[in-house]
């Protein structure tokens, strides 16, 4: 299994191998959990049942993923995110509130000798994540967080800041180029225009 | 840049309607510019993940998780187990009977459940038929369309309004028609269901004094149209229109 592709595995899924979506487990729960303790600010038991659900997703739905389209580990992210933030929302609608505290989270974790290299370049992504975000305005900055973290619909976010659904749609699409502009830079443009 | 490309980061964010989304892919296909930005800009919204603190999962995790989606199909292993003592409680029946009985009159005893099993089968099935029919008798109308109707040229003040209803399997229009100008002689108003080019008559009427009409049509088994159109005929029952349009759908 542990030479297994990606690809490969989700194949031996589809077939009912229980030791593939195992594999596939070890390799991206990691990124998984630490994206819904994030998502869900630190809350262990919606972490969890983000975790499950996403588990549960390449289990039962398992032929929706097609290579063409792109990385794996991209469509693997695309589906735990969208699975958050259903949660999120689910919830938001019971309790009638916003929570609006952002990035509470701060902890310091050891990292396993064999992970080091990954995280290494993960954490490159999320340094020049952060520095391209310090170039967004304040109103930039809130938008990516409300939109990708919060899981606010762009109506909703329109609605909070007072602004007409038009204005709020062409800010994120100024700040998506602001941010990917930042990005190639860092990276030597090497990704402009790809 | 066209308005479609406008909906871009929408796309990213995926925040389209099914059928702004397909517009929206239809688009990209023709629009270099589109193409061009597509890739970088998701990129970029999806690296957003990356800023996060990788933390440690807990090792009980593993666990939880198999347990929470492998437990599903548990019933269906369970199931299997009832089949396997329902066998055995079989078989002791028949070990039974066989000690009971000679075999005429297990013969005999056997002929007789088995036509107790085809009278209570029969019983159920007509059952089943008497509440179908019930269900069929008491089975709600339920408007599945409806359309509105303007006038156009001799009856340009008319106006009206077409619905579908479906009770049961059966699929009926209504259309009923307001201010109407009225018919002189054999002249009526007829109406016609278009579907590709083709028309098919649906009824004719002629409006009352003060210019309202009311038809019902029945549709025929799986029959479909896209729009409805009145004519004014000079006579009833023809088969293709031949006087002019007077009023639509639009």
């Amino acid at each position: 299994m542990k030479s297994k592709t990606d690809e490969e595995l989700m194949e031996l899924i589809v077939q009912n191998h229980r030791q593939a979506l195992e594999e596939l487990y070890d390799r991206y729960v990691k990124l998984i959990y630490s994206f819904s303790l994030k998502i869900s600010k630190g809350n262990t038991d919606k972490t969890k049942e983000i975790v499950q659900l996403v588990f549960l997703r390449l289990w039962t739905t398992k032929s929706t993923y097609n290579p063409a389209k792109g990385q794996f580990v991209n469509w693997l992210l695309t589906i735990t995110r969208n699975i958050a933030i259903d949660l999120i929302r689910k919830e938001q609608k019971h309790k009638g509130t916003i929570p609006f505290e952002l990035d509470e989270m701060q902890q310091i974790q050891d990292q396993q000798l064999e992970d080091v290299l990954q995280q290494v370049s993960r954490n490159l992504v999320k340094q020049q994540i952060q520095e391209a975000k310090r170039h967004l305005s304040e109103p930039q900055q809130r938008l990516i967080n409300l939109l990708y973290w919060e899981g606010y619909s762009l109506s909703e976010i329109a609605e909070l800041e007072k602004k007409p659904l038009g204005t709020i749609k062409s800010r994120l699409h100024q700040t998506l180029k602001k941010l990917r502009n930042y990005f190639s830079k860092e990276t030597g443009g090497a990704r402009h225009g790809k | 840049m066209e308005n479609k490309c406008e909906n871009l980061s929408l796309y990213i964010i995926d925040e389209l309607t099914a059928r702004e989304k397909e517009q929206y892919e239809r688009h990209l296909r023709m629009c270099a510019h589109c193409q061009h930005e597509l890739e970088s800009l998701q990129e970029t919204w999806q690296s957003l993940f990356y800023e996060i603190e990788e933390v440690d999962v807990p090792e009980t995790l593993k666990a939880e998780v198999m347990d929470f989606i492998f437990e599903k199909n548990e019933p269906v292993q369970r199931e299997h187990k009832v089949e396997t003592t329902k066998k055995s409680l079989i078989e002791r029946f028949k070990f039974i009977f066989k000690k009971q009985f000679s075999p005429l009159s297990t013969g005999v005893a056997a002929v007789l459940i088995i036509g107790l099993a085809g009278l209570y089968w029969h019983n159920l099935h007509l059952k089943d038929t008497i509440t179908a029919l019930e269900n069929e008798a008491v089975g709600p109308v339920q408007i599945v369309s409806t359309y509105a109707l303007k006038g156009q040229g001799l009856a340009a003040s008319a106006n009206g309004n077409a619905y579908l209803l479906q009770e049961g399997s059966d699929i009926s229009l209504v259309i009923e028609l307001n201010n109407m100008p009225g018919t002189k002689d054999k002249e009526v108003y007829q109406v016609w269901l278009l579907k590709n080019g083709t028309r098919q008559n649906a009824g004719t009427l002629k409006p009352d004094q003060n210019g309202n009409g009311l038809i019902t049509y029945r549709l025929p088994p799986a029959h479909s149209f896209d729009d409805i159109g009145i004519t004014l005929e000079p006579n009833p029952n023809n088969t293709q229109p031949q006087g002019v349009k007077v009023m639509g759908t639009f």
